[in-house]
């Protein structure tokens, strides 16, 4: 459990570091609101969260950041160019049905962009396909397939690649191994688990 | 000084219940003049009051009314009473808006007929109603009349304003004029602009009304006027508080009981009399609301919904909102369809583009525009986390 707690402010640690203080930060699927508020604490950035559901909605308002109930896409082009610093879309790639589109309309809407994913090439996760046949499942996805998530698994070399193709720039890359917190410099799409980028077009 | 020490500690009322309570009316004796132009040479708010106002006097939670609402919002008048105010359910001790935190006050609007000036009020210089001789609203003139209360009242800023359909222009329209007096705004199923629908509708009550001969061009005894047209006036504006699922739920089909009379296989379905369930429920809310409304009032009010339009006001309702400093949550509502949630998403969206504090919330309801009045724990809990506590004092 702990390992868990550990997990999740790892992240957030990496993303603080990255985010300028006082910017207009959006947070794409920002659940409960605990990374702006985090942020919001530690940057004095000026917090804004889309998510679809209306309990995530509620935590956000207890926890006083703003957030927005609705489609994350339609949300981002009621925005002029680069209204946002920065668009965070945290463990959320894995969720969408075009990730394509939003990560575009984030570059659109937004100044940079914070994208944060589970690695599905991680060696273990591999090894869970090639040994048991099965979906892969870990101390993140720990759900059977029939619960639906995650929906779209993401791989280190998919993510690249697709930056690759559609011109998008690449500017600081975190890849940490399977402990989600040392640094992983060898074949990180076999070793990582855990892979944070920041994007600019 | 430290204010707080003068303070006597809240004694929490009934559990739950604000309890008995009266009207007050606050009666402003200086010219008023309206957006119109018109000028009157004063006018009288009903309002009432729950819970306590902090010894800095920054506790008050204003709530604005709707259409046909009016200032008597939760509590009862006396004992015999059927039922307590309108929003009962959401303001108490311990409910959404908590009276042992805030100063609740809610007045009737502006051009209303429970007690505030109106058409129905007597015109001084005649001795008769009003009528038409009555200024034209609007919903900016509602707000600057509450206004003049709260600096009667001495109130140093508002911790919140809340209200739902045409409270809710009025919650805009306050963050908008008074942007430094408000530091919570809760617009609740409105909208920043009077859709064609929405207009198209209270035209039809209008006409229902201004067709009754007894309506006579607004001039009628007190007790009298155009009956008729009122009552169907607010049948047909009912509908559109409620929606196709939840009357489906309510009345479906069923018949009334009067019909099927004993024993007999009469075609009694080939008449006009009531048949269904749903026409008897209708007719009933007609008839009640012809008792306790203004034919008048009921024109002036729906032209005020009709000439909201921040859009137009102020160019853009990036521009319209660019004063505001207070903090907003909208709710919408999915079965609402008289202001829709898109309309309500507009209102947050162009806050956010103007650089402000805005959240938006949807409830999935099938209650229709009706829905904000709903109970439900979890529009509870958001408004109640919203408003917070007020600040130390």
């Amino acid at each position: 459990m702990n390992k868990l707690v550990e997990k999740r402010t790892v992240d957030m640690q990496i993303i603080g570091d990255w985010v300028e203080p006082g910017s207009r930060v959006l947070d794409l699927g920002c659940g409960r609101g605990v990374l702006l508020d985090y942020l919001q604490q530690t940057k004095q950035v000026r917090g804004q969260g889309v998510d679809l559901d209306f309990h995530k909605i509620l935590g956000c308002v207890r926890r006083g950041v703003t957030a927005y109930q609705g489609d994350m896409e339609v949300f981002m082009r009621a925005f002029p160019d680069r209204f946002f610093d920065r668009v965070i879309c945290s463990r959320t790639v894995q969720e969408l049905a075009d990730p394509a589109a939003v990560i575009l309309e984030a570059l659109r809407a937004g100044r940079a962009v914070t994208v944060g994913f589970v690695n599905h090439g991680y060696w273990k996760n591999r090894a869970d396909a090639f040994f048991r046949g099965r979906k892969p499942r870990n101390p993140v996805y720990t759900t059977e397939w029939f619960e639906s998530r995650p929906a779209n698994p993401v791989s280190i070399a998919d993510f690249e690649d697709f930056c690759t193709a559609k011109g998008i720039t690449i500017t600081r890359r975190a890849l940490l191994r399977g402990d989600w917190h040392t640094p992983c410099g060898f074949r990180p799409n076999l070793f990582a688990g855990y892979a944070l980028y920041d994007l600019t077009r | 000084m430290n204010d707080a020490e003068e303070d006597i500690p809240i004694v929490p009322a009934e559990p739950g219940e604000v309890g008995l309570v009266e009207p007050h009316d606050f009666v402003h004796a200086q010219p008023f003049t309206f957006e119109s132009g018109q000028v009157l040479p004063g006018f009288t708010l009903r309002y009432e009051t729950y819970g306590r106002l902090n010894a800095a006097r920054d506790n008050t939670v204003i709530i604005c009314h709707a259409l046909s609402g009016d200032h008597h919002c939760a509590g009862i008048h006396a004992l015999t009473d059927a039922k307590p105010g309108w929003w009962n359910n959401f303001i108490g001790p311990g409910k959404a808006i908590d009276t042992n935190h805030f100063f609740v006050l809610c007045a009737n609007v502006l051009g209303g007929c429970q007690g505030s000036s109106g058409p129905s009020s007597t015109d001084p210089r005649t001795g008769r109603p009003f009528g038409l001789a009555f200024p034209f609203v609007t919903i900016r003139d509602m707000v600057h009349a509450q206004k003049l209360l709260c600096d009667h009242l001495g109130l140093t800023s508002l911790a919140g304003v809340i209200g739902g359909s045409m409270g809710g222009m009025q919650v805009l329209q306050w963050g908008i004029e008074y942007p430094a007096f408000v530091r919570r705004l809760i617009p609740l199923a409105t909208t920043a602009r009077e859709s064609a629908q929405a207009i198209a509708f209270n035209e039809v009550g209008r006409q229902a009304i201004m067709q009754d001969p007894e309506w006579n061009h607004g001039d009628y005894p007190k007790g009298g006027g155009p009956r008729v047209g009122l009552a169907v006036a607010r049948m047909m504006a009912h509908i559109t508080y409620l929606s196709d699922e939840s009357m489906d739920q309510k009345f479906g089909r069923r018949r009334t009981k009067r019909l099927a009379p004993a024993g007999v296989n009469a075609p009694a379905a080939y008449t006009f009399d009531v048949q269904f369930e749903v026409e008897s429920y209708l007719r009933h809310q007609g008839e009640s609301f012809i008792n306790r409304f203004d034919a008048n009032s009921y024109l002036y009010i729906t032209r005020a919904l009709d000439h909201f339009d921040l859009t137009a006001a102020h160019g853009s309702l990036e521009q319209a909102f660019a004063a505001v400093e207070a903090e907003t949550l909208s709710v919408a509502f999915t079965s609402d369809w008289l202001f829709p949630s898109a309309q309500n998403r507009e209102i947050v969206l162009a806050l956010l583009r103007a650089g402000k504090h805005a959240s938006y919330a949807e409830l999935a309801t099938n209650l229709g525009h009706d829905s904000f009045l709903l109970e439900s724990e979890d529009l509870y809990s958001l408004v109640r986390s919203f408003l917070g506590s007020p600040r130390p004092s």
